[in-house]
């Protein structure tokens, strides 16, 4: 009785309250200024399929690693076949010899090399790393393009677009920044009318930078493929460019 | 042929217990000839060192001097300031030599016996000429011990780190003692991590070791990211195999059977060496399915890393090894216990695993009685910038930055002012004069701000912008961060922006408060070392050279004279001859004048490229911190 009596008095005082039920979805809430909410694939209103291809960026960006994506069979990744090849290499760079890249994909096969070595390999095959030669590893491989992309866009190392016959690499390490790494870089790219990290438009040479080549002794350092230069100055770097330029036969620009 | 060169050196092959014959450099033959050594790090290298090794093989051969004396090559001596560096058996060192120079040398002192005294190493203080190296400030301050064999031995020849009494403590290791007695071996020398972090290996060892599995995974990390940091690249171009025997004791202790050396692909010369010094173990047996006869397996496979500076980081490195874009993850699960493919996985660095044989033979009450509390042993250092003595130097845990510098160091180059030295690379900081005397261990050098790292020191003058150089590290950090937590992605950029505004001379009020600010903010907010540790070069210029940045935002001008926004260019009328180099050299042909008259620089023209001011021989060619302040300079040097 005096239960009944008690419940009754709670009912009663909540009567005359506002309602905090929502009526979802006709009624919406103002979610939380933080709230991240939950994930769902976006659906294409044009075909009525998943936009999300599986291409795992997701999962491996994610802070706290709550995502898992898991593969459907639709959307596994390519099995080589000849008709895909075929295409791939049309829509690619055609005329590119694939015949370099057999060793690395042999390695693949034989020895399980990494995907890191692979890549490695082959832009030592080509100076850098073609789009076709990208496919091919992915078709072969079945290595999802994303995946290679990531990895390859990731590191410095890896080059997307073709490099000039020579690489000039300048130090910049902290001992070369302090010696004035920075005005050996202007006085290359004003002797060669290129940027850092460009290449000249004859194909001659590529302006780049690392960070540190374990020199510092002689620093400010710069290396011209084998050759190693060391103790530089502005006027020094021009000399030696000038020279190498032409012996090369390069034109600035 | 194996036997042969061992004969042909004339170096008897130690025991397990022959220490004395260690602080033997390099023995001298027994006819009494000469060997010859060429230094072959990479700094020598720069320096044009193998021009100068084919030099002296064709000019002893032409002197007739070819059965007495022999050339041969090292790794980094540690004297990079004079290199190339070439090593006489005698002990006599020499420096600056250019291949034309080797002739003088052969004559004078291979054949006539007296040292050539213009390429002896000269006194910055006393302008003595020291002709035995052991006598330079710069070794005699050193204790070396992961550096023993660094520069002493030919890297390329397994028969030398043999002679030497190399994998006696693997062997002594494998036979007779059991994983927990090197475990505890190593605890008790209380060694920590030499990578930066400073964790005690003995305690990695044996949770590794714990960790039950299938298979388990040892990597040495050797991908020495750090800008101004050298050792770890020294230690593999100059004795590639004791950092292998580490492994292999290591291997032992946690009961791994593959390991992975992850090293930078920008180090060519350690690789090449490596990839040579694993080859030749394993011809021989000391990696292998049966190690020493005892069933011990244990194979080591080379892994080049792609560039990222990130991937220094233990859970970035699996993943980077793994084939994966290498970004760190959280901790725990910890790599002891999921690491490389899952499977518990120890990564110890080179440096660590280079001084795990001298433990395991010397003991670990010997390592222990270097150092002071809590740090035992010895610090590799490789010092670059502004220093009489660059180079290599190992000093144990606890020596004043004081005695780093001055003794081993020499001081400043130049007899300039010592402003700064910056220690750890991007994740360390710049500790100022007044904290000289700070001992360096993990937890005073914490203290101020600045962080032991890998070891890289950059010792810098009074011609250095503070804020221009902890704009170089942000600028780096911010290159290299891997993206994945938003405060160092976002943060270090916004950052760098703020310090770009102040070094155009577009710095605001306030500015100084929003870097520090920031920086708190990142490192609360990111996962790894990387972006825990990235405002630190801000954070420590901010706290002690603040008049530097004040200088930079309210006068607008830069107190060093190196922000290119904030000085101007202009010829000192007194000292300029008119000697026209310096209008010569100009690539804008900016500086008119006649010959045997003053020269003015167009101020509207000039690049501030600073080519005029080194070739001037007159230090006529002057710089003015502040910009409206040197225009009026210029117009009154014209007057006059």
């Amino acid at each position: 009785m005096l239960g009944m009596l008690k419940a009754m008095r709670t009912t009663l005082k909540h009567l005359p309250m506002k309602k905090i039920t929502v009526q979802y979805p006709e009624q919406r809430e103002r979610l939380p200024e933080r709230s991240r909410g939950l994930f769902r694939v976006v659906i294409d209103p044009a075909s009525g399929e998943p936009r999300c291809r599986a291409c795992t960026l997701c999962e491996s960006n994610c802070p706290v690693q709550v995502i898992r994506v898991n593969y459907t069979s639709k959307y596994r990744l390519p099995v080589p076949n000849a008709a895909r090849l075929a295409e791939a290499r049309f829509a690619a760079q055609a005329g590119l010899d694939l015949k370099a890249l057999q060793p690395v994909l042999d390695d693949y096969y034989e020895h399980g090399t990494g995907l890191i070595a692979m890549l490695q390999n082959a832009q030592d095959a080509y100076g850098y790393l073609p789009r076709i030669a990208i496919h091919e590893i992915s078709l072969q491989t079945g290595i999802s393009l994303s995946q290679i992309y990531g990895v390859s866009s990731f590191y410095n190392q890896f080059r997307l677009s073709p490099v000039g016959e020579r690489i000039i690499d300048v130090c910049h390490g902290t001992a070369c920044h302090v010696a004035g790494a920075m005005q050996i870089t202007e006085a290359l790219e004003e002797e060669l009318g290129v940027a850092d990290g460009k290449t000249t438009t004859d194909m001659k040479f590529t302006l780049s930078s690392v960070a540190c080549m374990g020199a510092c002794s002689q620093a400010p350092v710069m290396r011209i493929g084998e050759s190693t230069y060391g103790a530089l100055t502005p006027d020094k770097t021009r000399k030696i460019i000038r020279d190498l330029m032409a012996e090369v036969g390069a034109e600035k620009g | 042929m194996t036997d042969d060169t061992t004969k042909n050196d004339g170096t008897q092959v130690n025991t397990a217990t022959d220490t004395e014959s260690r602080n033997v450099t390099v023995a001298e033959r027994p006819d009494g000839g000469y060997r010859v050594t060429v230094c072959a790090g990479t700094a020598c290298v720069f320096a044009g060192s193998l021009a100068v090794f084919d030099a002296f093989v064709q000019e002893v051969e032409q002197a007739g001097l070819g059965d007495s004396v022999e050339v041969s090559i090292i790794g980094c001596h540690g004297l990079c300031s004079m290199s190339p560096v070439v090593v006489l058996s005698d002990d006599t060192l020499y420096g600056h030599l250019r291949p034309a120079d080797v002739a003088k040398v052969v004559e004078g002192h291979l054949k006539g016996g007296e040292p050539v005294e213009k390429f002896l190493y000269k006194d910055a203080q006393t302008g003595e000429r020291i002709r035995d190296w052991h006598e330079i400030g710069f070794y005699k301050a050193q204790t070396r011990i992961a550096l023993r064999d660094v520069g002493v031995i030919d890297p390329e020849s397994i028969e030398a780190y043999l002679a030497r009494g190399g994998y006696d403590a693997a062997r002594l290791a494998l036979t007779e003692k059991t994983p927990e007695w090197i475990i505890e071996h190593i605890t008790d020398s209380g060694i920590r991590g030499r990578g930066g972090a400073g964790f005690p290996t003995g305690v990695k060892w044996k949770f590794a070791n714990q960790s039950k599995s299938d298979e388990k995974y040892l990597i040495c990390n050797a991908d020495e990211g750090d800008p101004g940091a050298f050792m770890d690249c020294s230690i593999l171009e100059g004795d590639p195999h004791t950092v292998i025997e580490g492994m292999i004791i290591g291997s032992y202790a946690i009961g791994a059977h593959e390991g992975y050396v992850y090293v930078r692909a920008e180090y060519p010369l350690a690789v090449k060496r490596l990839t040579m010094a694993v080859a030749d173990a394993e011809a021989r047996g000391l990696l292998g399915d049966d190690i020493f006869g005892t069933g011990w397996a244990f194979n080591v496979h080379l892994k080049l890393g792609a560039g990222a500076f990130v991937c220094g980081e233990e859970t970035a490195l699996i993943a980077s090894i793994e084939g994966k874009r290498g970004m760190p993850r959280t901790r725990p699960p910890f790599p002891a216990v999921s690491g490389l493919w899952g499977k518990p996985t120890n990564i110890n660095n080179v440096e660590t695993l280079a001084n795990v044989p001298w433990i395991i033979m010397h003991g670990a009450e010997a390592y222990a009685a270097l150092g002071v509390e809590h740090c035992r042993g010895t610090k590799a250092f490789s010092l670059a910038g502004k220093l009489v003595n660059g180079g290599l130097a190992e000093v144990p845990m606890g020596s004043t930055l004081r005695h780093v510098i001055f003794d081993v160091g020499g001081g400043i180059k130049g007899g300039k002012k010592f402003k700064a030295v910056q220690l750890g690379g991007p994740s360390g900081g710049c500790i100022p004069a007044s904290l000289l005397d700070t001992p360096v261990d993990y937890e005073s050098l914490a203290a101020t701000g600045a962080i032991v790292g890998s070891g890289g020191m950059v010792v810098v003058d009074d011609e250095t912008c503070m804020v221009d150089l902890a704009r170089f590290f942000l600028d780096f950090t911010q290159k290299e961060s891997c993206g994945k937590c938003i405060p160092c992605r976002l943060g270090t950029k916004r950052m760098l922006e703020t310090l770009d505004r102040i070094i155009a001379g577009d710095g605001r009020e306030g500015d100084i408060e929003l870097l520090q600010e920031l920086g708190g903010y990142i490192i609360d907010g990111s996962l790894c070392a990387l972006g825990g540790t990235a405002p630190n070069p801000v954070l420590t210029t901010i706290k002690y050279f603040r008049d530097e940045y004040e200088a930079h935002i309210n006068e607008r001008r830069c107190p060093a004279g190196k922000c290119k926004s904030l000085i101007t260019y202009y010829i000192d009328a007194e000292a300029c001859t008119g000697c026209t180099l310096c209008a010569k050299k100009c690539p804008t042909n900016c500086i008119a004048g006649e010959k045997k008259q003053l020269h003015v620089i167009d101020v509207a023209n000039c690049i501030k490229c600073d080519t005029c001011r080194q070739v001037c021989k007159f230090d006529a060619v002057k710089v003015r911190s502040g910009v409206e302040q040197a225009v009026a300079g210029v117009a009154s040097g014209a007057e006059g």
